[in-house]
């Protein structure tokens, strides 16, 4: 009796546990999450990232005004603190471990900077907009040189020049978004010399636009509407591999529904080479809402998988190396844990944790990962590194928290492909909806069942090859037989 | 004559369409009960093919494949094409009757269950690269299917090839007419439908 009454006592024990810290703390997350699947449709999944915590200025113990761009170095977080002219250097507790106000002397102040970069050995780049500039700093913050306007005629005398984000690459080349200026990314060498433009946004025209336009359009309607000019970039960040991630803002529903680029991966030449094998690569993709998804910031990991800040509706999406969309989350509102006007993301090292930094409350929203999230993003990661039993492991783990995960299944399939048991591959690629593996899958295991069944199918067709002749034959010889019979007859 | 004989006509009349169509129409060798069974086949060979091909070619969702979709998209152009073509051809001194209308269209439509029900069964047997030839098939059903319907109009109405394409293309456009007069006035009926409930209510809350 005394034994059962401990048990009882346990069992509650257990569950005021449980709903104090497991069930609680999920169902009050301030988002949601989801992904898109193969039919475009937004399927609920775990939380990838949970809401960790705000930084605000009781942990910088200063005020940050309109903030608008951030970068993560070595467990430090660098803040381009626009309305105050100054650059912010963080721990990752929030306390300013240096601030950066002045250029060549303390009287040469900065002006409304606007983007910050770090190189990996710690020089920081700040786009000084309104001084028309960038300037390079030490790690300390000492003063390295500035890079002015460039020295070309492709930029005409009368434009403004006004760098607002700037990102440097292994190479030491200098890539600068500038505001205005709509031939691409502006590309200085590592000395500072312009070296031409980067990566334009192509123009598609409407054909049909372009005649309705140009040829059916009286003159006051032509002024009414817009010119058709290539959109500028958003923000940039470079990856590992020199490739030069950019994202494009404020792109309407029409636009998006053009296939227009909203995300662009350029290599060194200005092609991009984002790869888009899943859904379209643009937000969210509910076509009949007013606020899409508008692409501010992106962060990529080093195997290939990116998170996309949408400040249209403070969400993050997460791609894969392919353009499979892997995690959605995050919500603009006023619940802590929301954001408001969110400019700019980044994520530390093992994208661990995701830092987002919101322009109008002057603070940062902090998220980091669950098991879930680990599981998925290690998984890519193993599978990039050639290590397929590792992944292996950590897909079988995920389908057990989330049995709609497509890309689990396809990655199980292909190492059961792999392995050679085509049939049960060909299972889990029909449940990842992927016909290219399907298929090779198929190949193989048709090939195996002929083999093996060789024989019997050669029987099969030699009998009712046989039996069609057997029926024809008798048929011919009757025919024979009732004309002899005939012949005889008149005789 | 016996419907299965009329049925087995079709073979037929798919082979030597100017032939069989005559004979369909001055010989009575065919039927319209045949007629409607290969219509039926038609929607049958549809439904099944969305359900029933091979995941390598079926890209429809399969939760949301709908029989009523399919019954109504055939029989719908079935009863249009007979009631816009009869319309036309009555007034383009065409010699058809509705009756052979009805019959050689559906005589005509034979080649789509005729191919691609066997294409359903031989998508299981090959990959993707090999599926090429199941959408050549598919297209070469519809062509052989069209040009039935083509010869069909020629032979019943006794129509020159010249008037012949011109009757199509006022046959096509006499069903869109039909289309917009159809939903004109289900339009007109729901207002009406909605004109009188509003006034019985008026008069009921006064």
């Amino acid at each position: 009796m005394k034994k059962h009454f401990k048990f009882y006592k346990l069992i509650l024990a257990s569950l005021a546990l449980s709903f104090l810290f497991g069930v609680n703390s999920y169902a009050s997350e301030p988002f949601e999450s989801y992904s898109y699947n193969y039919w475009k449709l937004a399927v609920r999944q775990p939380y990838p990232y949970l809401y960790d915590k705000t930084f605000d200025e009781k942990d910088f113990e200063t005020k940050l005004s309109f903030p608008d761009d951030m970068f993560f170095y070595d467990d430090s977080i660098f803040v381009a603190d626009t309305g105050n002219s100054r650059i912010l250097k963080l721990d990752l507790n929030g306390k300013v471990l240096m601030e950066i106000d002045s250029a060549k002397s303390k009287s040469d102040k900065l002006n409304e900077p606007r983007g910050v970069y770090v190189t990996d050995e710690g020089n920081i780049y700040v786009a000084d907009s309104k001084n028309a500039r960038v300037v390079e700093f030490t790690k300390d913050g000492e003063f390295v040189r500035e890079i002015g306007r460039p020295d070309t005629t492709l930029i005409a005398s009368n434009v403004e020049y006004k760098p607002m984000k700037v990102v440097v690459d292994k190479d030491g080349r200098i890539y600068v978004i500038a505001y205005g200026i709509n031939m691409g990314l502006v590309e200085f060498d590592r000395d500072g010399n312009f070296q031409g433009f980067m990566g334009a946004a192509e123009v598609t025209v409407n054909k049909f636009y372009y005649i309705w336009k140009n040829f059916l359009s009286t003159k006051e309607q032509q002024e009414r509407m817009q010119t058709i000019v290539p959109t500028e970039y958003s923000n940039i960040f470079v990856d590992k591999e020199n490739f030069v991630y950019a994202t494009i803002n404020g792109l309407t529903g029409d636009e998006i529904n053009a296939e227009k680029d909203c995300i662009r991966r350029l290599n060194p030449t200005g092609t991009d080479v984002l790869r888009r094998l899943g859904p379209p690569i643009v937000g969210d993709l509910r076509f009949s809402q007013d606020n899409w998804s508008s692409f501010k910031d992106v962060a990529a990991t080093d195997y290939g998988c990116y998170f996309v800040l949408d400040d249209a509706n403070g969400k993050v999406f997460t791609y894969d190396y392919d353009g499979n969309s892997l995690f959605i989350f995050g919500r603009s509102g006023i619940k802590e844990g929301n954001v408001q006007k969110p400019v700019s993301l980044v994520i530390n090292k093992d994208a661990s944790k995701i830092y987002v930094l919101d322009g109008v409350l002057g603070n940062i929203v902090s998220y980091k990962i669950t098991d879930y999230g680990k599981l998925v993003l290690n998984a890519i990661l193993l599978n990039d590194t050639g290590d397929s039993e590792g992944s292996n492991a950590c897909w079988q783990e995920v389908l057990k928290r989330n049995s709609n995960c497509e890309m689990a299944y396809i990655g199980l399939g292909k190492t059961l492909l792999s392995e050679g048991d085509y049939k049960k591959a060909m299972e889990y690629f029909k449940l990842g909806n992927n016909r290219k593996y399907y298929s090779k899958a198929f190949y193989y295991y048709r090939k195996e069942v002929m083999e093996k069944n060789f024989g019997k199918i050669m029987a099969v067709i030699i009998v009712v090859v046989l039996g069609l002749l057997a029926v024809k034959g008798y048929a011919r010889i009757k025919k024979w037989v009732g004309e002899v019979k005939c012949t005889t007859l008149k005789h | 004559m016996h419907y299965f004989e009329t049925l087995k006509y079709v073979f037929h009349v798919i082979f030597h369409p100017f032939d069989g169509f005559w004979d369909l129409k001055h010989e009575k060798k065919g039927s319209v009960a045949a007629a409607l069974t290969f219509v039926v086949l038609t929607i049958i060979t549809l439904a099944i093919e969305k359900q029933e091909t091979a995941f390598l070619f079926n890209k429809n969702k399969l939760s949301e494949l709908n029989v009523l979709v399919d019954i109504i998209t055939v029989a719908l152009v079935f009863i249009l094409w007979c009631v816009a073509n009869w319309c036309t051809t009555s007034l383009m001194d065409g010699k058809g009757k509705m009756v052979e209308i009805v019959t050689a269209i559906g005589y005509a439509v034979f080649p789509i269950p005729l191919i691609r029900l066997p294409l359903v069964f031989f998508s299981h047997f090959v990959t993707m690269d090999e599926g090429a030839f199941i959408k050549v098939f598919g297209i070469v059903s519809l062509i052989w299917a069209g040009m039935l319907v083509f010869f069909a109009t020629s032979v019943i109405h006794e129509y020159s090839i010249k008037k012949t394409v011109v009757t199509v293309l006022i046959t096509i456009l006499g069903m869109g007419i039909l289309m917009f007069i159809g939903l004109l006035f289900f339009n007109v009926i729901e207002q009406m439908i909605n004109f009188v409930l509003t006034i019985y209510k008026e008069i009921r809350f006064r």
